[in-house]
């Protein structure tokens, strides 16, 4: 495990009956990176996401989170997951809870911290993704779909994890409302929060990824900084997704 | 003493009878309806079997079925439940089998992405059904449930055969004495009316007290 | 005392003639109840103010009464004393349920026809029907195919309840099995079987109404409405 790294991934596969859909994924990242997996739709980048904190389980593979290897039998799921965030396409905000319970409720039931302990965390979480004290007491079903997200990044961010999975955070979203989301993580990436980000929003990749990784067919093809993969890609196939992108943020070479 | 005089303060025991048994008997039911519902859903092979077959023979069964069995049948096996007791025991067992079937619906429910959520911020399953899962279920089945109170309240009235001095029992006492049954059983179904309307109101509230926006209660 | 004895099985085809008491109860007490329940349910749907506040008013009672008092009620009182009728065990028992079968029934009904969109009415008094002729033509056929997963559930509770007329004296399952614990002095068995049995029957029932569900469906048309 090189040193500072975060997260380590060897060689995953996994398939749904017949269909393959990793065939050997492997890439690492270290602390303060952001990378961003982007690719066409269905190639495996949500399984990926999902096999990294064990929702779903790999067929074959080895996943290391700092010196853990947390695809060894026998490890403590539950401990391993307070330590990644996952913020879902769906939000998956717990619609029973209010807001501020939505972001404690991980602190004092599963990190059993003392209540205003919590509290105090999830008011810094809440803030730093610009969800004021005015809606704290409201129910998710009141929120907007941007409000909403936010709300979910809190909730991974107040459990103060290691790195966050973000999987096709602004897909559900109405157009007006991705770049409030976006912002958000922008900004946290640039604290240096270390992120893997599951994404079709290109630009967000060029402003602030460290690598990126173009996945298709199961496996990553191409990576490397994001300017290069977009503008200056090896591969056809990369060349041919990225084509229209290119012509939206203007040929660079 | 006219015949009022003698049967009101009879029925009004009657009365408090059912209610006795219907103190016990309704949560109880919720309760044992919530377990069996959860153990359905997420036991293990052999207490989701367990529960389902408790449900499948308390569903199954007729309620009369299952206030004899219980107080004549078990005594076949040397054990001997009170007449109040069997009726209650009965009540529980079969209100809470109907009962189960609309938690284990509203659990089904409950959209996928909440037990992912639950997991992906380190929950156990444990944690997972009691802080996430169950407060949304509940409120969904609440309908089903308070529809099943309502049916007890007025299924209590077959206690008698068993030999519990329930409402009806008394009625029917009185009725084989003074033969009045226009009087003897409008006055019972006055007073059994009060009490599911009330009961209704009750829970239409509760319903309205409970709601949150985002979890819709007709399912 | 033996759990069971060799004698309890030469009781089991009295027990089971009762299924002829057992049925003609709940298929009279069913059908009864859907000759009441439809017009209830088209009054509420349709009806005016008055209608539909007496139509109310009925379903409230008979839903609110336990199925033990109406009887009694309806047996040694409102028959013999109000109508001067003397009617049997079963007939009574029959008009019981099916009084109280027809309100649960049109409440069934009413959810069924309130789930038709109103573009289906509409289009029927554009062909110039006039009110009852789009519902007994457009409406209710619709609404009864919608109706028959709610109507099976009420045969399974129908079922169950025939079980409480014993208490007028009808020879229905229960109640012979009530006289073979009494003959043979064991109660286990002889109940336990008379709760298989009914299960059994409800069962067997419930599949017949499935089959005829899946006979009537509209093609293409998969709607889910009443309860």
């Amino acid at each position: 495990m090189g040193k500072d790294a975060v997260l380590r991934v060897e060689d995953l596969h996994k398939s749904y009956g017949k269909l393959k859909v990793l065939k050997g994924v492997s890439f690492e990242i270290r602390r303060g990176e952001t990378k961003v997996i982007a690719g066409p739709s269905g190639v495996g980048k949500s399984t990926l996401l999902r096999c990294i904190n064990l929702l779903t389980k790999p067929d074959k593979g080895r996943i290391w989170l700092e010196d853990v290897e947390i695809t060894k039998p026998g490890i403590n799921i539950n401990k391993i997951r307070q330590r990644i965030g996952f913020v879902f396409q769906e939000f998956n905000l717990f619609h029973h809870l209010k807001v501020i319970d939505n972001v404690m409720i991980g602190l004092t039931k599963v990190k059993k911290l003392p209540k205003d302990e919590a509290f105090r965390r999830a008011k810094e979480a809440l803030l730093a993704v610009y969800i004021t004290e005015d809606l704290w007491y409201k129910y998710p079903a009141q929120l907007s779909g941007g409000q909403k997200q936010r709300v979910a990044i809190a909730r991974a961010l107040a459990m103060d994890p290691v790195i966050i999975l973000y999987d096709e955070p602004t897909s559900a979203l109405d157009p007006q409302l991705v770049g409030e989301v976006l912002q958000v993580m922008k900004e946290l990436a640039k604290k240096g929060v270390t992120s893997l980000v599951v994404t079709h929003e290109i630009g967000f990749a060029l402003e602030v990824a460290d690598e990126l990784m173009f996945m298709y067919d199961g496996k990553i093809i191409e990576r490397g900084p994001p300017k290069e993969v977009v503008f200056n890609p090896r591969h056809e196939i990369t060349k041919k997704f990225f084509e229209k992108v290119g012509r939206l943020y203007g040929e660079r070479r | 003493m006219t015949f009022w005089e003698e049967f009101l303060p009879a029925l009004f025991k009657g009365v408090l009878t059912t209610l006795e048994m219907l103190a016990i008997a309704a949560p109880a039911s919720v309760a044992l309806g919530i377990l069996l519902g959860t153990l359905r859903v997420y036991g293990g092979r052999v207490t989701s079997l367990i529960a389902t077959a408790v449900v499948v023979t308390f569903r199954g069964f007729p309620l009369l079925v299952t206030l004899l069995l219980l107080f004549f049948g078990l005594a076949d096996l040397r054990i001997y439940l009170t007449p109040f007791w069997a009726a209650v025991l009965g009540f529980i067992l079969c209100s809470g089998s109907y009962q189960s079937e609309y938690v284990r619906g509203a659990i089904r429910s409950i959209d996928i992405g909440q037990s992912l959520a639950a997991k992906a911020i380190g929950m156990t399953k444990f944690q997972e059904v009691m802080y996430i899962i169950l407060p949304q279920a509940i409120r969904r089945a609440l309908p089903g449930i308070s529809n099943e109170i309502i049916y007890m309240i007025k299924y209590s009235s077959l206690a008698f055969v068993v030999g519990v001095q329930e409402m009806f029992a008394v009625g029917k006492h009185f009725n084989s004495i003074y033969f009045r049954p226009i009087e003897i059983f409008l006055t019972l179904a006055a007073i059994y009316l009060i009490m599911t309307t009330t009961a209704t109101i009750f829970f239409k509230w509760l319903e309205y007290k409970l709601r949150i926006p985002g979890i819709e209660m007709g399912v | 005392m033996p759990i069971v004895s060799p004698e309890f099985v030469n009781y089991v085809p009295y027990i089971l003639k009762g299924a002829l008491w057992t049925f003609s109860l709940t298929f009279g007490g069913l059908g009864l109840g859907f000759l009441i329940g439809v017009p209830i349910a088209v009054g509420q749907a349709y009806g005016g103010k008055i209608v539909k506040t007496l139509l109310d008013v009925y379903v409230w009672f008979f839903r609110g009464v336990p199925l033990i008092v109406l009887l009694f009620l309806f047996y040694w009182g409102v028959f013999p004393l109000v109508f001067g009728v003397k009617l049997s065990a079963l007939l009574t028992s029959i008009i019981v349920l099916g009084l109280r079968s027809g309100a649960y029934q049109s409440q069934i009904f009413r959810g069924a026809i309130e789930s038709i969109e109103e573009g289906q009415m509409l289009a029927a008094r554009a062909i110039g029907m006039t009110k009852a002729q789009a519902i007994i033509h457009i409406i209710l056929p619709q609404a009864l195919r919608i109706a028959i997963p709610g109507w099976t559930n009420e045969y399974a509770i129908l079922l169950k309840d025939s079980a409480i007329c014993f208490t007028l004296g009808v020879l229905e399952t229960l109640n012979r099995t009530r006289y073979v614990v009494i003959a043979t002095g064991e109660a286990l068995i002889p109940y336990i079987f008379a709760g298989i049995m009914f299960i059994i029957y409800t069962y067997g029932g419930t599949k017949l109404f499935n089959i005829i569900y899946e006979k009537v469906q509209i093609p293409g048309l998969i709607k889910s409405g009443g309860m």
